[in-house]
């Protein structure tokens, strides 16, 4: 279970992130939303470790969270991989470095599972398209099953129809491996969707965290009500009389 | 008089990228280009901004992001004299007055240069310069995927209010069907490098003949909520 206690963040001297809590149980996926700023990619960053917290704390099972080897799905698909390895290269990255057996039944289950032919990873990241990219992004996160994966707007490079399968699938690989999600993301829409609960943060700090239901029937901050509106407004979700 | 470009079409490396079209659009009229990534939408737009240019209509485009639109190492103020002299308008503080206001950037400094300004409130200062020569057709790409929700909400609330107004025509490109649904009464559906479905909102929303109408009405909501 992610346990985030606490935590701060102070670049210079502003505050990114100011007394953030939050817990994330396996096989459950928690979204937080809100706008650019509002530090969504530096929680991801004290995460995983990469951004140093001034105060508080970020456990796995009450171990530190590197120990669980959490994985990462970037938002920008291509940009992603080394363009002059192939993607298997790549997606063999976290077995490799983990010292893990190769395990190819698995790769091809996950494989299938992503809706991937094998032979796309043959290829170079600029030889597929950024939706097969994104879906080889999230193969090279499930490799190595880890129990916490960490998405960073996972769909906002992708279009409207490709948007809806890779969510589809994300939700389908997450019921098979039982890893727990963490997604950041703008599109209330796709939160609302497919997470159980919802964390909304603006200005560093958290101005409401609720299950996913009831945020979406009656958000208690004014913020929320703000992102569920423009949600609306925007036809990301839709009212049925 | 309506807007009209017949026989638009384009070719990259020898391969045809959008097959011969043409784009009839009523005064104050709103059409959606919808399709997915690489159907083809946004040349079909440049080529609408081109040909009607090159025959004199007023037509202003709005790119998906400022940073297409807007020189980091310019004031904001240089840019809008720049677009006035462009487009052969002495400079007028009444009319970027009424622009600002109506967009709601009138607290935004000109003396600052683009990245002094929010990313909401720069796509909404590249609105105001497009609608500085008063065009008759507005073409925007992507116009909220760069913006936050909320903002990008309030963006196209501010826009059509202003549109309605004065019968500008609106082009919305965008991949987002849910989006369109809500913003215009007509649209056309890309695919390949052609228009292959071209009708009211509510018939293609209702009834989607084509394969890639039929894709993007099934995807076009996250959820569906009872309110």
């Amino acid at each position: 279970m992610l346990t985030v206690a606490n935590i701060s963040v102070r670049r210079g001297a502003a505050v990114t992130l100011r007394d953030l809590s939050l817990s994330l149980a396996p096989g459950r996926t928690l979204a937080v939303v809100g706008e650019s700023g509002a530090g969504k990619s530096t929680l991801i960053g004290a995460i995983l470790g990469l951004v140093r917290c001034s105060a508080g704390q970020v456990d796995w099972n009450a171990a530190p969270v590197s120990k669980c080897r959490p994985a990462l799905v970037m938002q920008e698909p291509r940009a992603a991989f080394n363009p002059r390895l192939s993607l298997r290269r790549s997606v063999m990255e976290p077995v490799l470095a983990q010292k893990l057996a190769m395990d190819s039944d698995r790769l091809e289950r996950l494989c299938r599972g992503l809706e991937l032919q094998p032979d796309l990873l043959d290829r170079r990241p600029d030889q597929v398209s950024i939706g097969q990219a994104q879906r080889i992004g999230i193969l090279r996160a499930l490799i190595a099953a880890p129990p916490l994966v960490l998405f960073d707007e996972p769909l906002s490079a992708l279009d409207a129809v490709t948007q809806k399968h890779t969510a589809r699938l994300i939700a389908d690989m997450q019921r098979q491996e039982g890893f727990a999600a963490l997604i950041v993301t703008h599109d209330l829409g796709y939160a609302a969707a497919y997470a159980d609960e919802i964390a909304v943060l603006r200005a560093g700090k958290i101005e409401e965290y609720a299950a996913t239901q009831a945020f979406v029937d009656a958000p208690q901050s004014e913020y929320g009500r703000k992102l569920r509106g423009a949600a609306f407004a925007l036809g990301a979700l839709e009212r049925v009389a | 008089m309506n807007i009209q470009a017949n026989g638009l079409c384009a070719e990259r490396s020898g391969r045809i990228i959008l097959h011969p079209t043409d784009v009839n659009l009523k005064p104050g009229e709103r059409v959606g280009l919808v399709g997915a990534s690489g159907s083809g939408k946004s040349t079909l737009g440049h080529e609408l901004v081109d040909g009607l240019r090159a025959r004199g209509t007023r037509v202003a485009h709005v790119p998906q992001s400022p940073d297409e639109a807007l020189d980091p190492l310019r004031t904001m103020a240089f840019h809008w004299r720049e677009t006035e002299h462009a487009l052969g308008h002495a400079p007028d503080t009444v009319r970027r007055d009424v622009l600002f206001h109506a967009l709601q950037i009138e607290g935004g400094d000109l003396r600052k240069r683009p990245w002094g300004w929010s990313r909401g409130m720069q796509q909404r200062f590249v609105i105001a310069m497009a609608l500085i020569g008063t065009p008759e057709l507005l073409v925007m790409d992507e116009p909220t995927s760069a913006l936050d929700p909320v903002v990008a909400a309030g963006t196209m609330d501010l826009l059509e209010a202003y549109l309605k107004k004065r019968q500008t025509a609106l082009l919305l490109i965008t991949h987002d069907l849910g989006l369109a649904a809500r913003r215009v009464s007509r649209l056309m559906v890309m695919d390949a490098g052609r228009v292959v479905e071209d009708a009211p909102t509510a018939r293609i929303l209702s009834a989607p003949v084509t394969p890639a109408a039929k894709a993007l009405c099934a995807h076009r909501n996250w959820l569906e909520l009872p309110c």
